[in-house]
């Protein structure tokens, strides 16, 4: 039987961060290019197209003409919050596998910031009708209030300190620093981390992640086909998704589990690997708390731990678990679920710089949307399903 | 002000027309269970026969936070256990946040922000 397994072939990355000028259609446009550019592909390869806008959207369809594909055999836009982008690469391998598709760009950009707004403005602005509105007429205005509240539960029921919290930010940092496409990589201590200012408690400003600008796509295509062309391929070994659908009443266990308690075991079930195989994780981190409950829930460390996990010289360049080696999304940028996954594709080829990873066989890649509502998970590899078997 | 401004549409008009008497409506199915009031069947048993009623008022607190707002003022904020078993987010007014903490016990009172605006429902301590 023919392998029909996928893998990743190209990584586009525009530049990131403040950077004018520019539209999320444009950014996205870019990035496509320079991905199939990456491959070593031409765009008339392309015959899928998968589309994920963010806050700014203006990113979808319209893109196809953009970039001058014909006749393509997919193509849709998606839209599953912070968890979009590994669900694009999971819908893409299943589409390479059942012959539908050869060759499918997966592509994120967002263009939030404007250069005479407020960052906060560019995530914070709603209009006061309905329930939306009534949310936030209550006080409840952004997703930082309601991720802290799912990170005070966890603190009130597991003892989970903001120094602990405080960790992540120093760890992130640290690898920050060795990224030069990050846009904070200015050293960062725990003293410095307490001194931020609180912008929801239990979150400081260091608690939370970038705005920034930008693009990012991936190009997925056969592990046939990525084998001969212009990179070490990325295997697609494995994926999940969770939507737990909390309903919003007593015994709900919203900000003690996430989907990722799901989502994380099926993917590394499917690759035929357990958690103690992962050398490299890179973990949606919308807020510090996301790696604690990720880590938690992928089974890293017994549930209720996670604090004291990452505060144990577990996390940055020095730590037991290589977790987030670019900076993520509080030190490098934020770019949705690509942030993750594009480090994840440069440790798994051997390309971080400064800061790759030495054993770098298998990366754990998770996406996460709403508050904590949409999980994906994806099992990243320099091998294939067969290389690995005989290695 | 204590509440921001905000205006019904089609999906709220009833449950504003309860805030409007003091009253924070949820649904409750004919097997007794209680559904916040933005449910389309019961969150338990899936009845689409669903009844508006006022909730007691009583709730506890699941979670709380502190947000800090321009200018020094800070709203301490919710997810509350309304006695019947829906959650409900929303802030607490009249409060130090220290007192705000898991298991406290709420009360249920409406605030607005002017004549224009819908009622709001928010917690006071018990
Ligand atoms: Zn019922």
């Amino acid at each position: 039987m023919a392998d029909r397994s996928a893998a990743i072939a190209g990584l586009g990355m525009t530049d990131l961060g403040k950077v004018y000028g520019r539209t999320a259609a444009q950014f996205a446009g870019d990035a496509v290019r320079l991905a199939v550019a990456d491959a070593g592909l031409e765009l008339g390869d392309v015959d899928g197209l998968l589309t994920s806008a963010g806050v700014s959207g203006g990113v979808g369809l319209a893109l196809q003409r953009d970039l001058g594909l014909r006749d393509l055999r997919l193509l849709s836009e998606m839209q599953s919050y912070g968890s979009t982008a590994g669900q694009m690469v999971q819908y893409a391998s299943l589409a390479i596998g059942a012959g539908m598709a050869e060759t499918v760009a997966c592509v994120f950009a967002d263009a939030p910031l404007r250069q005479d707004t407020s960052t906060g403005a560019a995530y914070g602005a709603r209009g006061a009708v309905g329930w939306r509105g009534l949310l936030g007429a209550a006080g409840i205005r952004d997703t930082n209030s309601m991720y802290a509240l799912a990170a005070q539960r966890h603190m009130d029921t597991y003892g989970t300190t903001n120094d602990q919290l405080g960790h992540i930010a120093v760890g992130q940092r640290a690898w920050a620093e060795l990224n030069p496409r990050a846009q904070m990589r200015t050293p960062m201590t725990l003293e410095d981390y307490h001194a931020s200012r609180w912008i929801v408690e239990p979150f400081h400003l260091l608690d939370c992640c970038l705005v920034s600008n930008g693009g990012i796509a991936v190009v997925v295509t056969s592990a046939e086909r990525a084998a001969s062309l212009a990179r070490p391929p990325v295997h697609v070994l494995g994926w999940g998704q969770a939507h737990p659908g909390h309903a919003q009443r007593r015994h709900e266990d919203f900000g003690l589990v996430s989907g990722a308690a799901r989502s994380g075991p099926a993917a590394l079930a499917m690759a035929g690997l357990t958690v103690s195989d992962v050398d490299v994780v890179e973990l949606y981190d919308c807020y510090t708390f996301t790696v604690v409950i990720t880590l938690e829930d992928y089974g890293f460390c017994p549930k209720g731990e996670g604090g004291r996990f990452v505060a144990d010289g577990t996390l940055g360049p020095d730590g037991k678990l290589k977790v987030n080696t670019g900076g993520g999304q509080l030190s490098s940028s934020y770019m949705w679920g690509m942030t993750p996954l594009s480090e994840a594709v440069l440790q798994a080829r051997g390309e971080a710089g400064r800061r790759q990873v030495p054993e770098h066989d298998v990366v754990l890649v998770s996406g996460n949307g709403g508050v904590l509502d949409h999980h994906s998970t994806l099992v990243l590899s320099p091998h294939g399903p067969a290389g690995r078997s005989s290695s | 002000m204590t509440v921001g401004p905000v205006r019904r549409d089609e999906a709220t008009a009833a449950f504003f027309d309860g805030t409007a008497r003091g009253e924070l409506l949820l649904f409750r199915c004919p097997a007794g269970h209680f559904s916040p009031p933005y449910s389309q069947q019961c969150d338990t048993c899936a009845s689409v026969d669903l009844t508006a009623v006022a909730a007691s008022g009583g709730a506890s607190v699941v979670s709380r936070s502190v947000a800090h707002r321009r200018g020094g003022h800070r709203d301490i904020l919710v997810v509350a256990e309304l006695d019947e078993g829906p959650w409900w987010w929303s802030k607490v007014i009249d409060v130090e946040p220290e007192q705000v903490v898991a298991g406290a016990r709420l009360t249920v009172v409406v605030e607005r922000a002017d004549e224009e605006s819908e009622a709001v429902p928010v917690f006071r301590l018990a």
